[in-house]
């Protein structure tokens, strides 16, 4: 048997649902219990399992600005999921296991820095509060984060749009063919973090073969190059052929095989709703390839029916590869340029809908490009709909390690905004002392 | 009267339980060769002066199947196993098998039928063979996979015993139920000789009582039933004991039990008065089965347990150098220090002083020394036991309720029995900071467990009202639901029903049910609720027919 394990934090939150009949329900791992729980995957000695532990509000306040308030946003069930997904960081941590999966619902990766309300299932993200937690209590610092759902990863890339030290590399399918619409190449990232966003939209169809061009040609080498310290899979399963959500031809065995080539420290569950002709064999398979065990014979009953291989999106694909690894070789340069061009602050103004609660958001993010720190952040936001009617808050988030001027700036730029008035709320989101402030 | 009789690794006891008393017992040395002329000797001994007319029962708890398993004395078995996709076990299992394409999914839905030339096959390449064990994936879910290929090799391989996978345990878990079906066939016809040589036995004295067998569960079978399922019979030893503390001390809420013998301490934690169940069951030369057993833990710890200095430290055990030296043993043991902290008398006294005196290098004064060794002894008890409460409450939960309201278990009174009790039990419950006990009669407390073990069987029903089908795995049942409104409660007592029909089939009579887990899920399909999966396993509450305690004249 191998030296170390790999750790599996299972959750199925068998009694949280986000209504009775939502796809993110209580039976949506329930075929997937039955399939681990039949393999008898709990008792093989490579594998080992964790309870995942209750993550604080303290732990979810760390990346998100809650309106009003993230304690009120919330229930346990995304405590525990975002807790589960700690458990297996800490796991790692203590070196007790190789890698680790955390198999947990409900899912995280849609939801952004600011909260309102949940969008695409999620309310909280559950990756970037691992991520945080281990760069707050375990001095990690760069991050690569791969997500592998078959939705862009619109909440993880808003939350690192500007930090230089993650590299968020998210292939899904199209957005202009699927929910929520973003994730298209040219959102890299702010000037200052310009390139450490990346975004592969694929064409509906594509298969394992596609996908695998895709890791092989593009992000293997990209993780080569940026040289994290350690690498988080957004594990989403939707990807599968049988995916009702979605368009796409990924099969187990393509999962698997890249769950085997990437090698990530953490990998965490998002999406995935095909529950029982998907989730069962793709999970099985991760599991599997995780831990170093044989996969080979973890094969859907129904694969003949997965689409094959086209001509139109191989062609599609090489080219997308050839023009983003073109990008990703110049990402210093244009960088450069970007900051030279934006000036002192570079801003963006958005809508934001959280289609799940119902509610549209307006926000008017300002960031200062510092020569000195990753620069502060102001963002207002204003929000209408869903339960709670009208929201607003004005809030600045103060980097890891800012400078000086930024610190006090950031501080300025709430005590201002509070005189002038028109916010509900006025917050500030101090990283540098892991510290959310009301005023 | 119940006759108790419980075969362990140096001695066979045996009792006599009549009216909650304790009326005779008996101890030889367990015969290794032949466990059989051990069991008789303590058969004959403990029935001297009673009317054998007035026996009610007689229930045995011998390592027979443990054993078998362990010397090698089981049958070549054909294996033949339908994996279906997922985890290639062939490595992980006890012996090669053979793999037959054919698979049912996790609902219970056959995808692929077994293919008959295949087991035509298999049947030709094991001639000679007569015991099988056949094991589907997801066969507790649709044992016709199962079913088809056993009704093959009845044919073609006329075998003398086919234990399916589905019917020894209707829980998910194909690789352990595959190691369960193994066993069970490789030790049938080595327990089946066992209970022919029981019966005649007890025909040749006049015993009309029937037979009952103690199980790893710490329930009984009478024999007859046993033989269909042999393994359950395995490590009976330990649940005897556990049976015998309850028996004997009947612990109530939150508690640690002790069995301290001569080389380990086997540590028990109870919760609500009943002994906890391993997760998942029993582990079995290596190989996890379903074979549900109390969960155990033992720690090397005993009353032969080796005593010395290391690095200057006391060191206890966990290895046994020989008996103590109070009954004319090499090395000084954790016994000869009860003897001379004066919680035990037996051997030559002077012996135990000598060992103590040996062991004090530095001048220790002797008995203060040995009360040091004692605690050494216990600490090692009381961190196993902490590190059983922490194990506990590590165990992953699937709900967001029982990961917020998780309790931690916190034992309110520590229960020894064995040789080495009374010398060790108060100390660990003064490291626990809870009050002991050690009831009269835990010399004996296997053999009083095994006399008053009520039986026990369990039962598995799994519905699936969207398919309209429910099955019944012990009993190799899959049929349609006819019922259109079908709930929880509904399967509860569809399930009694069930195991009603399986008791009386055994030839045991039910007491009280208990369910051991119940789930209900919607199935929603397209944002509509087109059914409910439902499963629940009931099963006749383990425990003793009578409290027991020793009789005033003994
Ligand atoms: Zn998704
Ligand atoms: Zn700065």
């Amino acid at each position: 048997m191998e030296a170390k394990p790999f750790g599996l934090v299972f959750f199925p939150a068998f009694d949280w649902s986000i209504s009775p009949t939502h796809p993110e329900r209580e039976e949506r791992l329930l075929y997937t219990r039955d399939q681990i729980s039949e393999e008898g995957l709990l008792d093989i000695p490579g594998i080992r399992e964790y309870k995942p532990r209750l993550a604080k509000v303290a732990d979810a306040e760390r990346v998100h600005i809650g309106v009003p308030d993230i304690k009120s946003l919330i229930t346990d069930a995304h405590l525990v999921s975002a807790g589960g997904a700690i458990t297996a960081a800490e796991a790692l941590m203590r070196g007790e296991v190789e890698r680790a999966f955390a198999l947990v619902r409900p899912p995280g990766h849609h939801a952004m820095r600011v909260v309102h309300g949940a969008r695409g299932f999620c309310t909280i993200n559950i990756e970037a509060i691992m991520v945080e937690y281990l760069r707050r209590f375990h001095g990690v610092g760069r991050v690569a984060i791969v997500d592998t759902d078959v939705h862009h990863g619109d909440g993880t890339q808003d939350i690192y749009y500007h930090d230089p030290d993650t590299l968020f590399i998210s292939f899904h399918q199209d957005g202009r063919t699927l929910y929520p619409g973003s994730g298209f190449t040219d959102e890299a990232g702010s000037p200052q973090a310009l390139g450490t966003t990346v975004n592969l939209p694929l064409p509906p169809g594509t298969t394992d073969e596609g996908m695998h061009y895709v890791l092989d040609n593009l992000v293997l080498p990209m993780l080569d190059e940026f040289a994290p310290d350690i690498i988080i899979n957004s594990a989403g399963q939707d990807n599968h052929y049988s995916d009702p959500l979605a368009s796409m031809a990924v099969t187990a065995q393509g999962y698997a095989r890249l769950a085997e080539k990437l090698k990530a420290d953490i990998a965490v569950l998002e999406g995935g709703y095909s529950i029982e002709d998907a989730l069962p064999y793709v999970n099985t398979g991760i599991i599997l390839a995780m831990a170093g065990l044989d996969y080979s014979r973890v094969v859907e009953p129904d694969v003949e029916r997965a689409p094959r291989h086209t001509a139109k999106t191989a062609a599609y694909i090489e080219k997308l590869v050839l023009e983003q690894y073109a990008l990703w070789c110049k990402r210093q340069e244009l960088s450069h340029k970007a900051v030279l061009k934006s000036g002192d602050y570079w801003q963006r103004q958005r809508s934001i809908y959280y289609d799940s609660s119902d509610i549209g958001e307006r926000q008017l993010e300002n960031l200062r490009l510092c020569p000195e720190c990753q620069g502060f952040m102001t963002v207002a936001t204003e929000a209408e709909g869903g339960d709670s009617g009208y929201k607003s808050a004005f809030a600045a988030v103060i980097p890891r390690q800012p400078c000086g001027a930024c610190r006090r700036q950031a501080k300025d730029a709430v005590l201002a905004a509070k005189r002038k008035g028109g916010f509900q709320h006025y917050i500030i989101q101090d990283k540098e002392n892991d510290f959310m402030e009301r005023l | 009267m119940l006759l108790g009789i419980d075969v362990g690794g140096t001695f066979t006891d045996a009792v006599i339980v009549s009216g909650a008393k304790i009326l005779a017992q008996a101890k030889v040395v367990t015969t290794h060769g032949n466990l059989m002329y051990g069991l008789l000797a303590a058969l004959d001994k403990v029935l001297v002066g009673l009317d054998i007319r007035r026996l009610d029962r007689v229930a045995l708890s011998t390592t027979i199947v443990t054993n078998a398993v362990v010397e090698g004395k089981t049958d070549r078995v054909g294996l033949l196993l339908m994996p279906g996709p997922g985890m290639d076990i062939t490595k992980l299992v006890p012996i090669e098998p053979y793999i037959l394409s054919g698979y049912i999914d996790h609902r219970g839905r056959e995808v692929v039928k077994p293919s008959s030339s295949e087991v035509e096959d298999v049947c030709r390449q094991l001639s000679g063979t007569d015991v099988f064990a056949v094991a589907g994936k997801f066969a507790v879910r649709n044992p016709r996979g199962e079913q088809a290929v056993g009704e093959q090799l009845a044919r073609l391989a006329v075998p003398a015993y086919v234990t399916f996978g589905s019917t020894v345990s209707g829980t998910l878990n194909f690789w352990r139920r595959v190691n369960s079906a193994y066993y069970n066939s490789a030790v049938w016809r080595h327990f089946g000789r066992f209970a022919f040589a029981v019966r005649q036995a007890l025909a040749d004295r006049g015993v009309v009582a029937p037979v009952y067998v103690l199980k790893a569960d710490g329930g009984t079978l009478p024999l007859e039933a046993a033989e269909d399922y042999p393994v359950e019979a395995v490590f009976t030893g330990p649940a005897a004991s556990v049976l015998g503390i309850m028996a004997l001390a009947a612990p109530e809420g939150e508690a640690v039990t002790l069995d301290i013998g001569g080389t380990t301490t086997d540590i028990a934690l109870w919760k609500d008065g009943l002994p906890l169940f391993a997760e998942r069951g029993a582990v079995i030369n290596g190989y996890p089965t379903s074979v549900r057993s109390f969960w155990l833990n033992s720690v090397g710890i005993g009353g032969d347990s080796f005593v010395r200095w290391e690095e200057g430290l006391l060191v206890v055990g966990p290895m046994r150098k020989g008996p103590p030296m109070a009954v004319g043993g090499p090395v000084p043991t954790v016994a000869d220090a009860m003897i001379v902290a004066g919680v035990t008398a037996f051997g030559d006294r002077d012996k135990a002083w000598a060992a103590m005196r040996q062991l004090a290098v530095n001048g220790e004064e002797t008995k203060g020394l040995a009360c040091q060794v004692l605690t050494a002894a216990a600490e090692k008890i009381v961190q196993a036991v902490k590190r059983m409460i922490e194990a506990r409450a590590a165990e992953p939960v699937y709900r967001v309720e029982d990961i917020v309201y998780s309790k931690i278990l916190e034992p309110k009174s520590v229960v020894g029995v064995g040789g080495a009790a009374c010398g060790l039990a108060p100390l660990v419950a003064k490291g626990l900071g809870v009050s002991a006990s050690v009831p009269e009669g835990a010399m004996v407390a296997n053999a009083v467990g095994a006399a008053v073990a009520k039986p026990t069987l369990a039962i598995t029903l799994r519905a699936d009202t969207e398919r309209r089908y429910f099955t019944v795995a012990e009993l190799g049942l899959q049929n349609e639901l006819k019922e259109r409104r079908f709930l929880l409660a509904d399967a509860l007592e569809a399930a009694n029903g069930y195991l009603a029909r399986r008791a009386s089939i055994a030839g045991i009579s039910i007491d009280e049910v208990e369910t051991v887990y119940a789930e209900e899920f919607n199935l929603v399909r397209g944002f509509q609720t087109v059914g409910k999966i439902i499963t629940c396993q009931q099963q006749i509450k383990p425990g003793v027919f009578t409290r027991v305690s020793m009789r005033e004249d003994i």
